[in-house]
């Protein structure tokens, strides 16, 4: 069948009289190539891979390095197209979906596609959170957890003297703050398609929700239940913007740069996008709010893996991991996008900056997503897709729905 | 007597069978090019797409196997989908009623004469000729509580008294959206009808009027009758886009928790980026495109398009 | 004179149907001029305070995207697939109008299902066959794709004017002595400019827009389309809105300045002497 379409598609381009266009194929001159697959942060994004890969071809002058950027809007479907057919890229930056390709046996181990060195120079919490049966695939290239931006303007205005640090608290200060009036809201909660299973981890993580235990996924469970009540009552109790359900991230957090939120859970980044787009605002970062103020939160992380297709392209790989992990390079591009570094030297290097210290404080007591479980990408989606629906919805129901998804044959 | 006849009537048919696949071998070369392409563009992911939902795929894309039926029924043992089912009725019979009301009445208009027609029509072609996604965007900008242009407009003109949020639940959402849809489809539909109302010779016109008639009656027993095959390529193509239409519901409703708000098509969207299931997805698309195929089937057997030519 | 009130009472007529057309790209086109701090100021203003015209000459060198290059690609893909589209279409069109065979209505919904699928599902299908061909990220394969599945649409326009043309009018020029080709040349042709023109239009307009197969099979960012390429102005947290806003508006230009260019031949040959 296949043979026949392909026949029948190769008489058409003759017939068409343009076959002439062919595409070279790989490998002029011996040389190896690495097709290299990595999601945009920011605007600095692409020049740095470009500039990078030029880098290291001028060093080796043996490995051909081709990039391609997208967005995080289109990476999953070209990637999902990519793996489908076969052709998966043999470096792919991805959040921590990436190290689960591991429970197919696509990817090479960690330890195979970078130097020894390097490997040492890693924060271990990023390596092993990203375990599948106590096997590393995947390398941290960002990391970052989650902490409670504050517009002090606005706190000193409702009269509340300090951040939140438990639930009530929380509470509290969000009622103060709408109280003002004036289109001003007292918290940002997104709980849009964007990313709404970010918001909800942060407080389920903070009730002591673990949304894995021995393999299966845990959704349905009273510390989630206690955790959406909260932000349910919060909706009800108006002290969030109009219709949490289906705000999205980025532009909630717009307005919170505007000056018409008064606190909102947020990452590192943010810092950058402030500073740039209303320099004036008077705000704080604190640790996110938990239940009786235990320090908790959610921690995530981006990671490099290396895709095994039977082609021995460790070496090359590792050549280019190593170079990327060089300080110069990998600071440069924690510096680009605002986050944390995750190696030891990095973090050592990026102790110094006001901006990082909550996060790298809340580091130690973050939690993250059990993102190498084959359901976990599912049940992300499940959240995104029906977590929204406290706001009309009883907790239970939802939460009932979202077990179902995650408990779906693959 | 009765055999020659018999023979005669025989040879007769013989030889019309014959012109009938001669017809058909003439058309052949006319119709190759076509053909061609088809068939070596579109056939094979066509048929991939059949065969991918019929294959169990894990959740990273990988082939486990035959699966059966079993995508199939997982589609419909969907709680949501009756709901989805009539939203995708009432978008698709709701989008291409509208388009063709307002293209009809546009096209009448666009084919008046009167200073600025020209500019008028290149205008009216913008819609049509941006991207959908770029002008659900801009829709999605404007509508926002907080930052958007229309909803601070509509509140500056007094019609309402807060910013809205449109876009925030499924049935003000589903209905914004379908006003986008009847927004970009409107211009398309205009111009085949335009086209059309420039084959209605002059002088049929002018007969109409001498016989009497008046305007009203020469609109809808003259011009309409002589659009019919632009209003039948209108409709059918409308139907099939609207029905295929993604950008507008994923842009615009994506955000609203819940599938109170989704067609067929932006479920299969989410089958595939959050639920994981390629090959479910694949399967509620084989459906999607019987049911388009039964819709216009059924659409060209009860109007007849072509029944002039048939 | 009152004819001539008449004729102006419409143009005030066509101003409000025009502003209700150009609302979002209007919007679309402030935003264009808009610094990258006011886009999302709250509560919103109407102009800029400062304008910045610079976002449209910054925008052809920008890191993320080179711009002259993915225009160079619409531009390429969409005259190629428009013309393969109807280089195949028309002949096609014209013999289903113009003659009964037993395999016409067969061919005619054969051609009308290519179109009935969502191009998400299937651009990996046409990935997988355009590796296997090796054209795989050239212009050729979505000049292809665009031209197989814009074809119907062509095919079907062009086919109902064709069939709107009185049988005796191409019988004549038999009699007098053209040739099946001539005729259509010389005879049905002029007839059937609207729906040419209104096919051209079309298939111009749905390659020039196409998004979802371009994602798939172009990864080389300098052959990709504008519409790919605006997606790489959207990043984690935090857009470049102002540069997706110009390029849309310099995306829209070019079909209009096309349109404006044969909008004149939309007038058929069959009524162009009974209108004045």
């Amino acid at each position: 069948m296949r043979r026949v379409i392909k026949a029948a598609a190769v008489a058409t381009v003759a017939a068409l009289g343009l076959a002439a266009c062919g595409s070279e194929s790989g490998g002029e001159g011996g040389k190896t190539e690495l097709d290299l697959l990595v999601p945009i942060y920011s605007d600095k994004t692409k020049p740095y891979w470009e500039n990078l890969v030029k880098a290291f071809q001028e060093e080796n002058s043996d490995i051909q390095v081709n990039l391609e950027v997208q967005s995080w809007d289109n990476i999953y479907t070209v990637l999902d197209n990519k793996i489908q057919n076969q052709a998966a890229p043999d470096i792919l930056e991805l959040d921590a979906a990436g190290p689960a390709y591991g429970s197919e046996d696509l990817l090479y181990e960690a330890e195979e596609i970078v130097s020894p060195e390097t490997l040492a120079d890693i924060e271990p919490t990023f390596i092993d959170s990203a375990k599948i049966d106590g096997v590393a695939y995947g390398l941290p290239t960002v990391a970052s957890t989650r902490a409670l931006f504050y517009n002090k303007d606005l706190l000193t205005q409702a009269g509340v003297t300090a951040p939140p640090k438990t639930w009530d608290e929380l509470m509290a200060a969000a009622r103060k703050i709408s109280d003002l009036g004036g289109g001003v809201h007292g918290y940002g909660m997104p709980l849009g398609s964007e990313e709404a299973q970010a918001e909800t981890s942060i407080f389920a993580y903070g009730a002591g929700a673990s949304w894995e235990s021995d393999g299966k996924m845990t959704i349905d469970t009273p510390e989630a239940r206690e955790a959406l009540t909260f932000m349910k009552e919060m909706i009800d109790a108006g002290v969030t913007q109009p219709d949490p359900g289906a705000t999205d991230r980025t532009p909630l957090l717009d307005v919170f740069i505007q000056g018409k939120i008064g606190m909102i859970q947020g990452l590192p980044p943010i810092v950058g996008q402030i500073n740039e787009k209303n320099p004036d605002l008077n705000w704080d970062i604190a640790p996110s709010p938990t239940p009786d103020g235990e320090p908790s939160t959610l921690g995530v992380a981006d990671y490099f893996v290396g895709f095994d297709k039977g082609e021995e392209k460790q070496e090359a790989i590792s050549k280019f991991l190593d170079f990327f992990y060089q300080q110069d390079n990998y600071l440069e591009f924690n510096e680009n996008e605002g986050f944390i570094p995750a190696t030891k030297s990095g973090a050592e290097a990026a102790a110094d900056k006001p901006e990082l210290q909550v996060f790298l404080e809340t580091l130690p007591d973050a939690k993250f997503y059990p993102a190498t479980n084959p359901a976990w990408g599912a049940t992300s989606g499940a959240f995104k897709d029906l977590v929204g629906q406290i706001q009309s919805k009883p907790v239970d129901d939802v939460l009932a729905q979202i077990q179902a998804k995650a408990d779906a044959p693959a | 007597m009765t055999a020659p006849t018999t023979a005669r009537r025989s040879r007769n048919q013989a030889l019309r069978r014959r012109a009938r696949r001669q017809t058909t071998l003439h058309a052949l070369p006319w119709l190759a090019p076509a053909l061609i392409l088809i068939g070596g563009v579109v056939l094979f992911p066509v048929g991939y797409m059949i065969y991918t939902s019929f294959r169990d795929l894990t959740r990273f894309g990988t082939d486990r196997g035959w699966a059966g039926w079993e995508n199939y029924e997982r589609v419909l043992d969907l709680g949501h989908l009756p709901r989805v089912l009539v939203n995708t009725g009432v978008w698709v019979v709701g989008v291409v009623a509208l388009s063709i009301g307002f293209g009809l009445v546009l096209a009448q208009f666009l084919n008046k004469r009167f200073p600025g027609r020209k500019i008028l029509r290149m205008v009216v072609i913008v819609p049509w000729a941006a991207s959908v996604v770029m002008t659900s965007t801009i829709f999605v900008y404007g509508l926002d509580p907080f930052y958007g242009i229309i909803n601070k407009f509509l509140v500056d003109v007094g019609i309402l008294d807060a910013p809205f949020g449109f876009l925030k639940s499924p049935l003000p959402g589903f209905l914004s959206a379908m006003a986008v849809a009847v927004f970009v489809s409107v211009p398309f539909t205009t111009f085949v009808l335009l086209a059309g109302l420039q084959t209605v010779p002059h002088d049929v016109l002018e007969a109409a009027q001498i016989d009497g008639a008046n305007r009203t009656q020469t609109y809808w027993r003259v011009v309409f009758p002589m659009l019919r095959g632009a209003l039948a390529v209108a409709t059918i193509i409308n139907v099939i886009n609207v029905f295929n239409n993604l950008p507008i519901l994923k842009t615009m409703t994506g955000a609203i928790p819940g599938y109170d708000a989704d067609t067929t098509t932006s479920l299969m969207f989410k089958i595939i980026q959050s639920d994981r299931q390629i090959d479910t997805a694949s399967a509620l698309s084989v459906l999607n495109f019987v049911v388009v195929v039964v819709v216009i089937g059924i659409y060209l057997r009860v109007v007849r398009p072509m029944r002039q030519e048939d | 004179m009152a004819r001539e009130k008449k004729r102006w009472g419409l143009t005030i007529v066509g101003t409000v149907v025009a502003l209700v057309f150009l609302f979002p790209y209007l919007i679309m086109l402030v935003g264009a001029f808009k610094p990258r701090r006011e886009i999302l100021q709250v509560p919103p203003a109407y102009l800029p305070d400062n304008w910045e015209p610079g976002n449209f000459l910054t925008m052809w060198d920008t890191p993320e995207t080179p711009l002259p290059f993915n225009l160079l690609s619409t531009v390429v893909i969409s005259l190629g697939g428009t013309a393969l589209a109807l280089l195949a279409a028309l002949p096609a069109a014209y013999y289903t109008a113009r003659h009964r065979f037993r395999l016409r209505l067969p061919f005619l919904l054969l051609v009308l299902v290519t179109q009935m699928l969502q191009p998400t599902v299937l651009a990996s299908g046409l990935f997988r066959e355009f590796v296997e061909l090796g054209i795989n990220d050239t212009w050729l394969a979505m000049i292809l794709v665009n031209a197989a599945f814009n074809l119907s649409f062509a095919v079907w326009i062009m086919h109902s004017f064709f069939a709107s043309v009185p049988n005796e009018i191409e019988e004549a020029a038999w009699l007098d002595g053209c040739s099946k080709g001539q005729s259509l040349r010389r005879i049905m042709l002029p007839l059937v400019w609207p729906g040419i023109v209104t096919a051209v239009i079309f298939t111009f307009i749905a390659c020039w827009n196409e998004f979802a197969a371009s994602l798939i099979l172009l990864p080389t960012d300098v052959n990709q389309p504008l519409t790919v390429a605006l997606t790489r102005f959207i990043g984690q947290y935090e857009s470049a809105w102002q540069y997706v806003f110009a390029v849309s508006i310099i995306g829209i230009l070019p079909v209009v300045a096309l349109f404006a260019l044969i909008e004149k031949h939309l007038v058929s040959g069959l009524t162009a002497g009974g209108v004045k």
